[in-house]
């Protein structure tokens, strides 16, 4: 299917906080019950339209676990946007939030757009941090912020449309250089008009299937 | 210098130094000098003495070297000869052709000094660092270096890049270097990097490892290209091969269509060169890692499917159709077709429409099977033939009934070859090899088919002129006992198992033939040689089976009966016994391994993957069978009537649950289109009232007005009505008469809305029959409803 953008985005944060199955329900519209621990790094894709535009979403969803850090950093420097999760029931995961982003402000390019997600918002009561101080923790580090559920869907298309809506702006506005693909950009085959008004059609298309 | 030159000259007169000497005063030199030049010459004279004195200059000046590295960062020259002469120690690559003694000394030494490199990881470190150096001189020994170092000790290596930042992605940049040597050594490089290791496959292919292979590969020419193309490939394969993760990414990066241009070959293809041949195979092996069976069975389908669409699989139809195609490429492009259309009912029915351009047009699959029962055709494409065959009819049971319709008399066309008439030409000529190939693809035009299973015993074949025609199960039998070669008879064997198995009516076929069942039980019984145990066992299979799936419909050979045969006349321990000769056999479990056929000689050339499932299912039932009473039977039998019963119930409660799913959706629907209206009623109800109220405070008033002006006129007496009173009078009568009109209009139109609401109210009473929820909706409606009524 051709497209008029690619960019990559990686997912990052604790072990358990629901990565995989962001990427899962998002790429399949499926919930994994069980803790399929991610080894490594693993991918998925999805076709996405914004302002009238297909773009194409890679993702790399990388392991959360200690032992897998040196690996999962090799593909900070590549991507163009991050979604770096954590589980508004386990608090810790929500303390090491600093850590991860000085990690990835360390290795990826400036521009990377990243996306704060306070993930599990279904399990309202047994919750262990506010809504508010997720937003706060976003408001003070220039990310966006979302809270998601793998597991009812909620706003978890947001949250990876958002993220390229930024992304689209800044093309928009000459920050991102496209045409270096190291950027985790690249243009598709068929060439974007620019400039329109940004508008976002919600609600992209499945690409799992045809690839042609 | 003078001692410098002494050394290497040799001019100085008395003993010549030994090599460890002349090497430990070099060392001395590279340590303690303090002149640069003076530590580039002795540099320089190591490496001219490396290979000579591998052994030495390893042993003594590896950690001279490696300081050399860390501290003459600025010197390029000196950085290069020291990476040159470490290459020299590490490599094993350079050494000429020497005995197997030599060569693992040589080994060992490679082995001994990468290890004592690694043993500090910084050092691997300090060599990627040095990578980044763009002269010439540091990065292509560098590379080499590098190279030689995961050659000899891969894992651990790898795993120190692994955990260096940026470790891997710097290695990427190689590829990106102008100058060919290093883009090309960098290939090479890359493909000792990404070994066995899926981490670090995924982090290349995240660097976009797969946009710059294809675009070398399309610079160089692609098939035409030289061992540059094959360096590509190589370390795409490497990419791919078992990494699903990165078989996705190539997926969605859409560069299965880029494949296509590689199998352009044009109409010439005589004199292709060896490169070239190299090269498609490498290509055809890209493929079909993306559509091996052994993948996911959805990520197969959906690179099956992109390979029609983007006309991929059209092209390899092409050369499978084209002449000069040199044999081992048509046989691995055959190979491919197989596996991308295996399964895939689009791409299958594609196959079935492809023809060779012969006069008439043949279509292909006609053509090929020509191949796979001709003798004379090479055994590893004949393979190819049955196995694109067994993949065209994988899980595709419409064309498994074209295959058989060819041999049914009704739809056999005399005029031209069909596939069918080439199977039984195959399955009755004399080429062990045909009839066991003909054998396996007609019993995979019946594989989970029982239609096709049903029809087959339709066959009639004409043997001689004069003699009545026998149908094709029996002379596959009458094959059978003619005790053929082993081939031959353990192909039909699979064939019959295969054909009868879960098909009562084609067991009752075979046992009908008052011969078959004494051949079996003589065949079982027998006290056989070596070579006869598989068809024993293969013959006590057949008999299970007519146990198993008998439907008891023949008095003399019921399953009681056939039971008790076999303990009269082979006896229960030995018939099972007989039947784990298959799958003890030394062939059986190779084959269960992979669906395609591969043997190493045609000799060994006796298992079929399918079959092998087929067995695995069928052991322990026939086992169990063969062991039950008659009465343990029955009791079986009986609970398994109850559970079917409890089945029965169980789908029939789930259906209702399924009903009763679709009705409380339709219902959730219409109370959600209930409460819109009734809101939206509501809302002109309330309208309506006030409008009514605004009415009659306007008549209460006329009506006081009037009554004021009444009370006024009588006491003013009749006479006193002036002319202008009465002309106001009657406009406000008309008023009041209009009025009157508009308050009837409206509560007509209230009675109306009552009415309608009434039919609401009543229907979500209904449902809330079913419904608990509803009851929330209706409450307040009711409250209105009474309301309304009230006040108006
Ligand atoms: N209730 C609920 N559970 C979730 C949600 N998201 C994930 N989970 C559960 O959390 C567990 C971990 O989810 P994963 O997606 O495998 O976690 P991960 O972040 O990928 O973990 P690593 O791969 O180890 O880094 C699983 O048992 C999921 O079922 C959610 O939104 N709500
Ligand atoms: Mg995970």
């Amino acid at each position: 299917m051709a497209y008029a953008y690619l960019f990559k985005y990686i997912i990052i944060g604790d072990t358990g906080v629901g990565k995989s199955c962001l990427l899962l329900q998002f790429t399949d519209k499926r919930f994994q019950p069980v803790h399929d621990l991610t080894i490594g790094v693993e991918f998925g894709a999805r076709m996405i339209t914004i302002d009238g535009k297909q773009i194409k979403l890679q993702i790399w969803d990388t392991a959360g676990q200690e032992s897998f850090r040196s690996i999962t950093r090799s593909y900070y420097r590549g991507a163009a946007g991050a979604l770096l999760v954590y589980d508004i029931t386990r608090r810790d995961t929500f303390n090491h939030l600093t850590t991860w982003l000085e990690d990835a402000r360390q290795h990826s390019n400036s521009n990377m757009v990243i996306m704060l997600i306070g993930n599990k918002s279904d399990l309202e009561s047994r919750r262990e941090v506010k809504k508010e101080e997720g937003e706060a923790f976003a408001r003070e580090h220039g990310l966006i912020f979302m809270e998601t559920s793998a597991k009812t869907a909620s706003n978890v298309e947001e949250a990876f449309i958002n993220t390229a809506k930024e992304i689209y702006e800044k093309i928009q506005e000459g920050v991102f250089d496209i045409n270096n693909e190291a950027n985790g950009i690249k243009i598709g085959p068929q060439h974007p008009t620019t400039n329109s008004p940004l508008s976002t059609s919600q609600g992209g298309q499945h690409a799992g299937g045809g690839c042609c | 210098m003078n001692f410098f030159r002494g050394v290497m000259g040799g001019q100085t007169a008395g003993p010549q130094p030994s090599g460890a000497e002349t090497i430990q005063k070099l060392c001395d030199r590279v340590a303690s000098s303090t002149l640069l030049e003076d530590r580039r010459d002795a540099v320089r004279a190591l490496k001219s003495l490396s290979k000579k004195y591998r052994m030495e200059v390893g042993t003594q000046a590896m950690d001279h070297l490696i300081n050399i590295l860390q501290t003459d960062r600025s010197d390029s020259e000196i950085l290069g000869y020291a990476l040159d002469t470490l290459y020299n120690v590490i490599s094993n690559d350079e050494e000429e052709e020497q005995d197997e003694n030599a060569q693992k000394q040589a080994d060992d030494l490679g082995t001994q000094f990468t290890e004592k490199f690694i043993q500090d990881p910084e050092h691997i470190t300090l060599l990627l660092t040095l990578l980044e150096e763009f002269d010439f001189h540091v990065r292509w020994p560098g590379v080499k270096l590098l190279t030689a170092l995961l050659k000899n000790q891969g894992v651990q290596v790898q795993g120190i890049i692994l955990v260096s930042p940026m470790g891997v992605s710097r290695l990427m940049d190689l590829l990106a270097d102008s100058r060919e040597v290093i883009r090309n050594d960098g290939l090479l490089l890359l493909q000792q990097l990404t070994k066995g290791n899926a981490a670090i496959q995924k982090i290349v292919a995240f660097e976009n490892a797969f946009e710059r292979l294809l675009d070398i590969i399309t610079e160089e020419g692609s098939s035409d290209g030289g061992i540059v193309v094959e360096d590509c490939l190589l370390l795409l394969l490497n990419l791919l091969k078992n990494n699903s993760s990165n078989q996705n990414f190539f997926k969605e990066g859409s560069y299965i269509q880029r494949m296509k241009p590689w199998f352009e070959v044009g109409d010439d293809n005589s004199g292709w060169s060896a490169q070239k041949v190299t090269n498609l195979h490498l290509m055809l092996q890209l493929v079909r890692v993306m559509v091996s069976p052994v993948n996911s069975p959805g990520a197969t389908a959906s690179c099956q499917k992109c390979m029609y669409q983007c006309g991929l699989l059209q092209q390899l139809c092409t050369i499978l159709m084209a002449t000069g195609v040199p044999a081992d490429i048509l046989t691995e492009t055959i190979n491919t077709v197989s596996e991308v259309i295996r399964g895939s009912q689009v791409n299958q029915d594609y196959f079935t429409s492809v023809n060779a351009p012969s006069n008439p047009p043949r279509p292909a699959i006609v053509v090929l099977l020509m191949s796979m029962v001709n003798e004379r055709q090479p055994f590893v494409l004949r393979c190819a033939v049955l196995y694109c065959f067994q993949c065209f009819l994988y899980k595709n049971q419409k064309g498994q009934g074209e295959i058989v319709a060819t041999l049914l008399p009704s739809t056999i066309d005399a005029n031209s070859i069909s596939a069918g008439q080439l199977l039984c030409g195959g399955l009755f000529s004399a080429d062990s090899l045909s009839n066991w190939c003909a054998a396996v693809a007609l019993a995979h035009t019946l594989q989970d088919n029982l239609t096709q299973k049903e029809q087959l015993l339709r066959v009639q074949l004409a043997t001689s002129l004069g003699k009545p025609p026998v149908s094709l199960l029996q002379q596959c039998t009458n094959i059978l006992s003619q005790g053929s070669k082993v081939q031959t008879r353990v192909g039909l064997l699979m064939l019959l198992c295969t054909w009868i198995s879960n098909c009562p009516i084609a067991v009752t076929h075979f046992l009908h033939n008052q011969d078959n069942v004494p051949f079996l039980t003589a065949q079982i019984s027998e006290n056989l040689g070596e070579d006869e145990r598989l068809v024993q066992g293969l013959c006590a299979l057949l008999l299970g089976i007519c146990i198993y799936y008998n439907d008891n419909s023949l008095e003399n050979y019921t399953k009681e009966k056939l039971k008790q045969l076999i303990e009269k006349r082979i006896g229960k321990e030995n018939f099972v016994e007989k039947l784990g000769f298959i799958t003890k056999h030394e062939l059986y479990s190779r084959a269960a391994l992979k669906p395609q056929p591969i043997f190493p000689s045609p000799e060994q050339m006796l298992f079929d993957h399918e079959f092998t499932r087929l067995v695995k299912e069928l052991e322990g039932l026939i086992t169990k069978a063969v062991h039950k009473s008659s009465e343990e039977e029955k009791k079986e039998e009986e609970v398994k009537k109850t559970l079917e019963q409890h089945d029965n119930i169980v789908t029939q409660y789930k259906e209702l649950i399924r009903e009763q799913d679709v009705q409380i959706q339709e219902l959730k629907e219409k109370v959600s289109s209930m409460t819109t209206q009734t809101e939206q009623l509501q809302a002109t109800v309330s309208q309506q009232q006030s409008q009514i109220q605004q009415h009659k405070d306007q008549y209460n008033i006329l009506k006081l007005k009037l009554g004021k002006e009444n009370q006024s006129q009588s006491s003013q007496g009749d006479t006193q009505v002036n002319g202008l009173q009465t002309e106001e009078l009657a406009q406000l009568r008309e008023e009041l008469e209009e009025l009157r009109r508009q308050q009837k209009l409206l509560q007509t139109q209230l009675s109306e809305k009552d009415v309608q609401i009434d039919s609401l109210v009543s229907s979500m009473a209904m449902l809330s029959c079913s419904n608990d929820f509803n009851f929330y909706f209706l409450h307040p409606l009711f409250v209105l409803f009474h309301y309304t009524i009230s006040s108006s």
